[in-house]
């Protein structure tokens, strides 16, 4: 295996990386304003939306967006199908910076941040929230593990990287198992609320659809990542993998339209289609940019075949699963009012982001975008960008261009 | 199920004259703010149609579930519903992370937005004033209504006892005592002369506790989590000897091939 240690390269402050520590910068200074004056100082979260933009997206966009690294873990180390073999360490750094910047947010989120840990001691087993808890937990360390002997080999130290590789298996079934269990619970944790989750969204099958959703998505995202960071980086890209991938999502998201159509008229709530005003809109709109668009174009070999269709196309399955996780924790769901009929000044009804509660968000989303610039500047992490993307490079090259043509 | 001789509480609405004097009972009982009031006494104002025109006057506790739903989904269980009654919370373990305040369907718990992290945010709500009750007191908003709007009492004899006056003064009251069946039955009884909805509680939570479903799905983690693993393990397995015998069948095509080309030459 070639060792490519480029450590002694200099990181040049571009104008990327700076705008980067800029609003890093600016998240950690409402992150100290949140820990000295509380949530309320920096958000508009309030008792009737005590659950809103942090949660939506750090936790709930946050862990679907991740999925590409158990799918890719999956098809690679369990099916054996050695030829995406490339994609698999961006996917697994995805997964790893994802879930860490989850547990950062949720640090900012949680009120107690420093008894995070009270979640290992005080079990309750009936709460889904714990099982997310300790899945989140320990599938970070699962990631942290997959991803070492990258790490190792940068280091230098091939002999444990080797190691290490040769005891993957294991821990890639684990990270499959808890992937399963937590990203299905994360619907598993809308269940309760059937009484005011609007019923275009609440079934019993939610952590299916949610499973369902985070595998297509999984893909979706390792397209997307290999795109953004081939233009970025100037690297070359799998064209011929990518397509076969993005060849796979039509059927996962047939098989979640279906599933989702036949419940809605299985309990009798398809007049809801066109009846409820906002939420139908909403509906429609996740439905049609999250899968109805991905399903056309990526059945189109052409498409699919090309640069910028690669990148469209997963784009719409990202935005389509982030509007489907808005929805389903936020936008959907009806917030009781606390202490019905009291006067707003007692108890706010009405919500929306506040500026320094997006800048955390966003904050943490620059620390990722940055740790991944890192990542593929000092670390092996396009291990076999000689042997396969190479060739690929020279036939990608010419279709790119073909489009820019157009 | 849980314990049924648990005590409750009983708000008539025909009886409530609007004093809030319960209110402040609380507050004062339990050292809170008044901006932060566990209890909030609502004139809803007239309703019905001239001239059968109604005052009418809700006041929302806590309330205090037999299968409470904020002590299903809390992640550390915080809360912790009482054999005698009440729903009660352990501060000391409590993190933060507010699905209780997602998922009860009454909007009851609440937060300390205010709170730095050290003065430490904790939720707040109603707690029957399970103190008093160890010291054999009625909650002190019980003990201060002039009117009996609010009486406390066993759970089973108090709805006996709604439902007797319904029976007294049919025309007087909707023939129903909200909170006998919601959400699997609540310790905080309604009885009233307006339709619940204008109360302002929910309806459509149904007689099913909203948690059921959601702890049968947790219950099932380990059992799906082991066959998902042996399932997973059985199929690597199993491609991986494919792959490999195909490997060998290659490999051994390719040595006899070799063989023969020798052999030839």
């Amino acid at each position: 295996m070639k060792l490519k240690i480029r450590l002694s390269e200099k990181l040049h402050l571009t104008p990327g990386i700076t705008i980067m520590l800029i609003l890093i910068a600016w998240g950690l200074f409402v992150a100290m304003v949140r820990y000295a004056n509380g949530i309320g100082a920096v958000s508009n979260l309030n008792d009737t939306y005590s659950w809103a933009f942090w949660i939506s997206f750090d936790l709930f966009c946050g862990v679907a967006l991740g999925s590409g690294a158990f799918t890719m873990a999956a098809i690679i180390h369990i099916f054996e199908i050695e030829r995406f073999k490339p994609l698999l360490r961006p996917a697994i750094l995805t997964g790893f910076l994802g879930y860490v910047m989850v547990i950062v947010a949720l640090l900012v989120d949680l009120g107690r941040p420093e008894r995070i840990w009270h979640m290992i001691v005080y079990q309750n087993h009936h709460s889904v929230l714990f099982e997310i808890g300790i899945c989140v937990m320990t599938y970070t360390t699962v990631l942290a593990i997959e991803f070492a002997p990258v790490l190792f080999e940068g280091l230098r130290l091939p002999k444990i990287a080797h190691m290490l590789h040769r005891i993957v298996i294991p821990f890639v079934i684990l990270g499959v198992v808890l992937s399963t269990l937590h990203q299905s619970s994360l619907g598993g944790l809308l269940l309760i609320q059937r009484s005011t989750l609007h019923p275009l969204w609440w079934t019993p099958i939610l952590p299916l659809l949610f499973f369902i959703s985070a595998i297509v998505v999984g893909l979706g995202m390792v397209i997307l990542e290999s795109s953004l960071s081939s233009r970025a980086l100037h690297r070359g890209l799998e064209i011929s993998l990518l397509s076969e991938l993005a060849s796979y999502i039509p059927y996962g998201l047939g098989i979640y339209l279906l599933l989702k159509f036949a419940d809605l008229a299985y309990f009798g709530d398809l007049h809801y289609l066109f009846s409820s005003g906002m939420m139908s809109v909403l509906f429609w709109l996740e439905i049609i940019v999250g899968a109805v668009v991905p399903i056309i174009m990526f059945s189109q070999a052409k498409i699919r075949n090309s640069a910028n269709g690669l990148l469209i196309g997963s784009l719409f399955v990202v935005v389509g699963l982030m509007i489907n996780r808005f929805n389903v924790s936020w936008f959907a769901v009806e917030h009781i009012r606390n202490l019905p009929l009291a006067p707003d000044f007692m108890t706010q009804t009405s919500y929306f982001p506040s500026f320094m509660e997006v800048s955390i968000s966003v904050g943490i989303v620059a620390a990722g975008v940055l740790a991944f610039t890192l990542a593929a500047k000092y670390l092996p992490l396009f291990e076999e960008e000689e042997e396969t993307a190479v060739h690929e490079k020279t036939s990608a090259l010419p279709r790119i261009q073909v489009q820019s043509g157009d | 199920m849980a314990n049924k001789n648990q005590y409750a509480m009983l708000f008539d609405a025909t009886r409530c004259i609007d004093c809030r004097a319960c209110m402040v009972a609380c507050s004062v009982e339990n050292n809170i703010p008044m901006d932060k009031t566990r209890i909030w006494v609502s004139g809803i104002g007239v309703s019905g149609q001239y001239p059968n025109l109604t005052r009418s006057t809700m006041v929302y506790h806590c309330m205090h579930c037999l299968e409470p739903d904020c002590a299903s989904a809390c992640p550390v269980g915080a809360w912790t519903k009482r054999e005698d009654g009440p729903v009660v919370y352990n501060s000391e373990v409590c993190i933060g992370c507010r699905y209780c305040m997602n998922a009860c369907p009454f909007g009851v718990p609440k937060f300390d937005w205010d709170k730095g992290i050290v003065e430490g945010p904790l939720i707040d709500k109603c707690s029957m004033c399970a103190h008093r009750i160890d010291d054999g007191l009625e909650p002190a908003c019980v003990a201060t209504c002039p009117t009996d709007a609010l009486v406390f009492g066993d759970r089973e004899e108090l709805i006996a006892e709604a439902h007797g006056r319904i029976a007294a003064h049919p025309d007087r009251y909707v023939n129903h005592v909200y909170g006998e069946t919601e959400n699997g039955g609540t310790s905080y009884l309604v009885l009233s002369h307006v339709p619940f909805k204008d109360l302002g509680l929910p309806e459509g939570i149904g007689d099913e506790p909203l948690n059921t479903l959601s702890e049968q799905y947790v219950g099932n983690t380990i059992p799906v989590a082991l066959t998902w693993a042996t399932v997973l393990g059985a199929v690597t397995a199993g491609v991986h000897t494919y792959k490999h015998k195909n490997h060998k069948a290659e490999s051994l095509v390719k040595e006899t091939a070799e063989a023969a080309e020798e052999e030839i030459q």
